[in-house]
C-alpha cells in the first residue's frame, strides 16, 4: 500500500464517519428543536403585549416588551410566592432524599420480617396520586390542624410538606435500592474493619455512590414540589402562604388570560428548575442511564 | 474511630430535621398572612383578585370589618376544597358554590347556606329590588322543588350574563351583508356560510368541546322552537326525546354542519380557542357569553364588533341562556352570619357594583349600576328579559341524559350519527334514568 493510498483510506474512513455525524444530528437536531420550541415561544410570548400575542408571530418581537418581567413579579405577588416555593421545595428534596436513602439502604441490606411485604407496599402508594386522596386527606390533615385556619403559618407550612414528602419517598426508595444491591459488600467490609458503624458506612461509602441517583431524585422531586398546586390550595387559605404557581393563575382567569404576563411568569418560574438541572446535569444522566441497566 | 461513629449518628438524621426547622420557620409571616381575622371569602374567579382586594380594603376603611378574598382556581379545583371544607366545617364565612341546583340544594340540607330570604326581603325588600330578579332566581328554590329544599333565596350575585352571538361588522361588510342588519332568521345565517367560503374565512366559532356551551344554544333553540312547557314535559318524561320538536333542534346542528359555516374542529374546539380566533378577526360569528367583551377588549382593543340574539327559526320569541354570572353563598354555621350577609349587601350597592363593572367589565347585578353600560354590554343586559337557565326549570333534567344529548349533537356535528339516531340514543338514557330513579324513589318510600 502506498502512501497516496492509505491517505485515501484515512480521508474514506473521517468522511465516513462525518457522514455518520451527519446523519445522527440531522435526526436529533429537529427532535431537539420541537422540545425547545415550544420554550422559545414561550419566551417570546412574554416579550410581547397581549394584543401582540395574537397578532405578532415573529420569534423575537418587533418592539420587546421588558417591563411584563417586572409586572408579573409585582402583580403576580411573586416576591412572596417565590421564596415560599423555594422553602418549601428545599424542604421536601431534603427530607425524600435522606429519608429514601436511609431506607432504600435498610431494604437493601437488612432482611427482617417482612422487609419484603414493607417494600411492595410502600412502592403500591406510588399509583394513588395526591388529587384522588383530596377530600380524605383535607379531613386528616383539619384533624390534625394542619390546614390554615388563620392561626401559626408553620403549621399548614408543615401541612403542606408533609404530604409531598410521603408522595416522594416511594420513588426515592424505588430508584435508590437497586443501586444500593449493586454496590459490593466487600467495600462495607473494608471500612467496617475500619472502625465505621452502620451509619458510618451509609455516610461515608454508600451515599457518595448514590449520588447520582440522588441527583435524579432531587431533580425529580424539585420538579414536582415546584410545579404544585393543588394541595397548596387545599391547605392554606392565605395568599401569603402559597407557592409559585399561585402566581401564575392571578394572569390565567376562568375567562380571561394575560398571556404575555403568564409567559412572563412561567419564565421566571422555571429558571430555578433549569438552574438545578444545569448544576446536576452529569449526576442526572448518569443516574438515569445506570438506573436503566441496574433496573 | 467511636468519634468517627458518633458524629455519623449524630449527622445522618439530623441534617434533614435542622434543614425542615429552619426552612419551615425562615418562611417566617408574611404581611397578608398576619392581622386580626377577617371574613373570609372563597372564590374561582383568581383575575379579579386586584378589584376584589381594593373593595376589601374600602369595605374595611368604611366598616373597619377587614375582608380577605381567598381566590382558587382553576374552578374544579375549587369546588374540590369547597366540598372538602364542608365535610369538615371548615367553610368561610362567604363562599360560591360551583355545580348544578342540586349541588346548592345538598349543599343547604347540610345547613352550609343561610337563607338569605328574610335579609333581601327586609325594609319592603330594598337589597331584593336593587338586583336582577332572574340572577337572584337562579340561586332560589321554589316551592315544591324536588330537593326538599324551604323556598326562597340563597345566593346573592355580583354580576349578571348571557350567551349571544358576537359578529365582526368588518368581516360581515366583507362578505356584502350590512353590518347594521346582521342576519335575524336561520336561513340568512346560514347563507353567510356560502360566501365566508368564498372568501376562506371561518364562519362560526365557539367552544364546543365544552358541553354546557353547546348545551346552551341547543337549550336556546329547543325551548325557541318547542316552547317551554313542552321542554319541561320532557325532563319530566311526558314527551319523548324522539319528538319532532327535538328532532328538528338536533336538525339545526346537521344544517349547520351541511353549511360548512362551522370551523373546522369545532367540538374539539375551547373557548379560550374560539375567543382567540374571533378576536384576530378571523372569524365572522362567535357564541359567547357577555364576559366576551372584556375578553376581546384585552385581546384586540380595535376590534368592531355587534351583538345579536341567535337567529330565529320560527315567529317565537328568542331566548338566551343566562342569569347570575357568579354568586355567593353565606356560611350558615358561621358565627359570623350577620357580618357576611351585611358584607354581601354593602358588595352588592350601586358604588360597588360600578366599580367591578370597571374594573371587570361584566355587568354589574344592581339595576342602577348597569344602567349606563357600554352599547356591547348594554346588548347583553337588554336581553336578561329574554334568558333562560335550567336552574330555572320547573323540572330538572338528569346528568347522563343531558350528556348523551350533548355528546349525540357532538356526534351529528361530525358527521357520526343522524339527528333521528341521536334522539333514539338520548330517549334510551332518559329511559334508563328514569327507571333508576323510580328504583330509588321506591327504596327510600318517596312518590
Amino acid at each position: 500500500m502506498t502512501g497516496d493510498d492509505g491517505r485515501l483510506t484515512l480521508l474514506a474512513q473521517r468522511a465516513r464517519r462525518w457522514l455518520g455525524y451527519l446523519g445522527w444530528h440531522a435526526l436529533c437536531l429537529p427532535i431537539a428543536l420541537s422540545c425547545v420550541f415550544p420554550l422559545a415561544w414561550m419566551a417570546s410570548s412574554s416579550l410581547k403585549t397581549q394584543r401582540t400575542v395574537f397578532s405578532d408571530f415573529r420569534l423575537i418581537p418587533a418592539s420587546p416588551q421588558w417591563s411584563n418581567y417586572a409586572e408579573a413579579w409585582t402583580r403576580g405577588h411573586f416576591g412572596v410566592y417565590f421564596f415560599n416555593s423555594l422553602g418549601y421545595t428545599a424542604a421536601v428534596v431534603t427530607c425524600v432524599v435522606s429519608l429514601a436513602a436511609l431506607a432504600a439502604y435498610a431494604f437493601s441490606r437488612f432482611t427482617f420480617k417482612g422487609s419484603g411485604l414493607l417494600y411492595r407496599v410502600i412502592l403500591s402508594t406510588m399509583l394513588i396520586p395526591i388529587p384522588g386522596a383530596f377530600v380524605a386527606l383535607y379531613i386528616l390533615l383539619n384533624q390534625m390542624g394542619l390546614i390554615d385556619q388563620g392561626g401559626d403559618t408553620w403549621l399548614p407550612r408543615l401541612g403542606y410538606v408533609l404530604p409531598q414528602i410521603n408522595a416522594g419517598l416511594p420513588f426515592g426508595i424505588f430508584i435508590l435500592k437497586p443501586f444500593f444491591d449493586k454496590i459490593p459488600k466487600e467495600l462495607e467490609e473494608s471500612a467496617e474493619v475500619d472502625g465505621c458503624g452502620v451509619l458510618g458506612v451509609f455516610w461515608h461509602i454508600m451515599l457518595p455512590l448514590a449520588r447520582p441517583a440522588l441527583g435524579v431524585i432531587a431533580l425529580l422531586t424539585s420538579l414536582s414540589v415546584w410545579n404544585e398546586f393543588l394541595l397548596a390550595y387545599l391547605v392554606f387559605s392565605r395568599p401569603g402562604l402559597m407557592p409559585l404557581q399561585r402566581g401564575l393563575m392571578a394572569f390565567q382567569g376562568t375567562h380571561l388570560t394575560q398571556y404575555a404576563l403568564l409567559s412572563a411568569g412561567m419564565v421566571i418560574s422555571i429558571l430555578p428548575i433549569v438552574v438545578i438541572y444545569l448544576l446536576m446535569q452529569r449526576n442526572i444522566i448518569r443516574g438515569i442511564t445506570a438506573g436503566a441497566l441496574k433496573g | 474511630m467511636s468519634l468517627l461513629r458518633a458524629r455519623a449518628c449524630l449527622r445522618v438524621p439530623a441534617v434533614p430535621a435542622f434543614l425542615v426547622l429552619i426552612l419551615l420557620a425562615g418562611c417566617g409571616k408574611s404581611p397578608s398572612a398576619t392581622g386580626s381575622h377577617p371574613l373570609r371569602v372563597w372564590h374561582w374567579m383568581t383575575d379579579r383578585e386586584e378589584a376584589f382586594d381594593e373593595l376589601a380594603a374600602r369595605y374595611q376603611q368604611a366598616t373597619s370589618t377587614p375582608v380577605r378574598f381567598e381566590l382558587y382556581a382553576p374552578s374544579d379545583v375549587y369546588a374540590q376544597k369547597v366540598r372538602a371544607a364542608a365535610q369538615t366545617e371548615g367553610l368561610p364565612e362567604v363562599y360560591g358554590i360551583l355545580g348544578e341546583l342540586r349541588d346548592v340544594g345538598s349543599f343547604i340540607q347540610a345547613g352550609h347556606v343561610e337563607p338569605l330570604e328574610p335579609y333581601l326581603s327586609e325594609g319592603g325588600g330594598a337589597w331584593r329590588a336593587a338586583l336582577f330578579p332572574k340572577a337572584l332566581a337562579v340561586n332560589a328554590f321554589s316551592r315544591g322543588n324536588p330537593y326538599g329544599v324551604e323556598p326562597g333565596a340563597y345566593g346573592v350575585p355580583i354580576d349578571v350574563m348571557n350567551i349571544q352571538i358576537f359578529y365582526n361588522k368588518k368581516l360581515l361588510a366583507q362578505l356584502g351583508v350590512d353590518p347594521q342588519t346582521p342576519p335575524t332568521t336561520w336561513e340568512a345565517f346560514l347563507q353567510v356560510a356560502e360566501r365566508a367560503k368564498a372568501e376562506r374565512l371561518i364562519g362560526f366559532v365557539s367552544g364546543w368541546a365544552e358541553l354546557w356551551l353547546l348545551d346552551c344554544f341547543a337549550q336556546n333553540y329547543a325551548i325557541h322552537e318547542m316552547g317551554m312547557k313542552r321542554v319541561e314535559d320532557t325532563f319530566a318524561g311526558k314527551v319523548p326525546y324522539t319528538d319532532p320538536g327535538w328532532i328538528s333542534v338536533l336538525r339545526r346542528f346537521a344544517e349547520l354542519r351541511d353549511s360548512g359555516l362551522l370551523a373546522s374542529g369545532i367540538v374539539t374546539m375551547v373557548n379560550k380557542q374560539a375567543e382567540q380566533l374571533f378576536a384576530n378577526e378571523r372569524a365572522v360569528f362567535a357564541f359567547n357569553g357577555a364576559w366576551g367583551v372584556n375578553v376581546y377588549r384585552s385581546m384586540n382593543p380595535d376590534l368592531d364588533y355587534g351583538i345579536m340574539m341567535p337567529p330565529k327559526t320560527t315567529s317565537r320569541p328568542m331566548v338566551t341562556w343566562g342569569g347570575a354570572g357568579s354568586s355567593f353563598f353565606v356560611n350558615a354555621r358561621s358565627p359570623r352570619k350577620a357580618e357576611a350577609v351585611a358584607f354581601l349587601r354593602w358588595l352588592t350597592e350601586e358604588p360597588q357594583q360600578r366599580y367591578l363593572l370597571e374594573t371587570t367589565q361584566n355587568i354589574p347585578a344592581n339595576r342602577a349600576a348597569a344602567s349606563d353600560l357600554s352599547p356591547h354590554l348594554a346588548a347583553f343586559a337588554d336581553a336578561m328579559d329574554a334568558t333562560v337557565h335550567p336552574r330555572l326549570f320547573a323540572v330538572q333534567e338528569a346528568s347522563p341524559v343531558i350528556e348523551a344529548f350533548d355528546k349525540g349533537i357532538q356526534s351529528i356535528l361530525i358527521g357520526e350519527a343522524t339527528p333521528e339516531a341521536v334522539a333514539q340514543q338520548v330517549q334510551e338514557v332518559k329511559a334508563r334514568e328514569t327507571s333508576r330513579r323510580a328504583q330509588l324513589e321506591s327504596a327510600h318510600g318517596r312518590p
